[in-house]
């Protein structure tokens, strides 16, 4: 996973939390707060969603720590059970597409189509305006480095939806990234 | 002809078949395009990590040390009585409008704190010890058990508060709704098993 590249935990800190010692988990926690509020927030937006998808994540960590088979990776565990507590809360929510300005029927071929947007938004702010699904697939998808099969079955998806999510997240930034079109002087 | 996007998506992976990918060696605008899809996934990789402005590794703790042991209906009987001890205090010392709104809040908060104590009543009654259910169900009560733990902590850490407030009555008003679902879950749980 791309965004597990950080310094591993220390297997001797993983051994104690796995036995429910509390220094251990705490520093676990301190190790995986910042990824998984990142992807929290990247996938909900708000920072109380956000804060509630970090904490339920490591409500479900502290009980079942000590079920974690240790073959497996334990970043991975973490930023599974991070994105499937997010993608349940975008289902719970189910917000409306704050990009509902803009046509569905945005270009899907090369080259870039022009742009009728005022201001180029820049990608944070463009990320945000994309609907739930697909600001959750291209988060997943091109961030984190889950396939297209992995994210159908955290989404109860398929995987043509994880890429039709895809292309459509960035035909949307495609648009929005765009630079303005220059004044006419006539 | 161009190539659609979700194409060049699967040339930039290499996940394309050898048609897409030679089509992309002979195109400079397929190329050119791909090569900007690339982009925007290092330019979104190097987007800052963020963290909460809170620290909640405390109300994990409380949350987790709350479920661990059972103690749901205790630590809703103690805000209980927390509550309505400060709620009398504050309107005893209180008066006039002011203390007319807080009384409004803590009756209202009052009635969804029943309502709580009610549905966690159902649940206790409806507990058919640990029988079959299906993974989704089991998954369902698991969210819905983590989101009041949650709930729960931030209840707690409420706690202090020396008048009611609207958060808290909205805390009470969430999860009033979460142990609705859950009854509801058990419900169906328990026709399903026929009992």
């Amino acid at each position: 996973m791309k965004r597990g590249a950080r310094a591993a935990l220390d297997d001797l800190v993983l051994a104690r939390a796995r036995s429910g010692d509390a220094d251990a988990l705490e520093r676990v926690f301190r190790h995986f707060e910042a990824p998984v509020y990142t992807l929290a927030r990247r996938l909900t937006r708000t920072p109380h969603d956000a804060e509630d998808v970090l904490q339920e994540t490591f409500l479900e960590v502290v009980r079942s720590i000590s079920r974690f088979r240790a073959d497996g990776s334990f970043a991975g565990w973490i930023r599974r059970v991070a994105a499937s507590k997010a993608l349940m809360r975008l289902r719970a929510r189910e917000s409306r597409p704050v990009e509902d300005e803009l046509s569905d029927e945005v270009a899907d071929t090369a080259p870039a189509p022009p742009t009728t947007l005022p201001e180029r938004l820049d990608l944070e702010a463009a990320l945000a305006r994309l609907s739930d699904a697909a600001r959750a697939v291209i988060w997943l998808h091109d961030v984190e480095g889950y396939s297209h099969d992995e994210i159908a079955a955290l989404m109860g998806k398929t995987a043509s939806f994880s890429k039709s999510q895809l292309a459509r997240a960035h035909a949307r930034l495609r648009v929005l990234l765009a630079p303005p079109a220059e004044d006419v002087c006539t | 002809m161009h190539l659609s996007l979700e194409e060049l998506l699967a040339v930039r992976d290499n996940e394309a078949g050898a048609e897409a990918a030679a089509h992309v060696a002979s195109c400079a605008a397929c190329a050119a395009e791909v090569e900007r899809l690339r982009a925007v996934r290092q330019e979104l990789a190097a987007l800052g990590e963020q963290r909460p402005e809170t620290d909640l590794w405390q109300a994990i703790v409380s949350a987790a040390a709350a479920q661990r042991q059972h103690r749901r209906l205790a630590v809703a009987g103690w805000l209980v009585a927390g509550l309505a001890a400060t709620f009398t205090l504050a309107i005893g010392i209180r008066g006039g409008l002011e203390a007319w709104h807080e009384a409004t809040l803590a009756r209202e908060t009052k009635q969804y704190v029943a309502e709580s104590q009610r549905l966690e009543e159902r649940l206790r009654t409806a507990d058919v010890g640990g029988g079959v259910m299906s993974g989704q169900t089991a998954g369902g009560i698991v969210q819905l058990e983590d989101r009041i733990g949650v709930i729960d902590a931030q209840l707690a850490r409420a706690g202090s508060q020396r008048y009611p407030s609207k958060e808290v009555l909205g805390l009470w008003q969430e999860r009033v709704q979460l142990l609705g679902a859950l009854v509801n879950l058990q419900t169906t749980r328990t026709a399903y098993m026929g009992l």
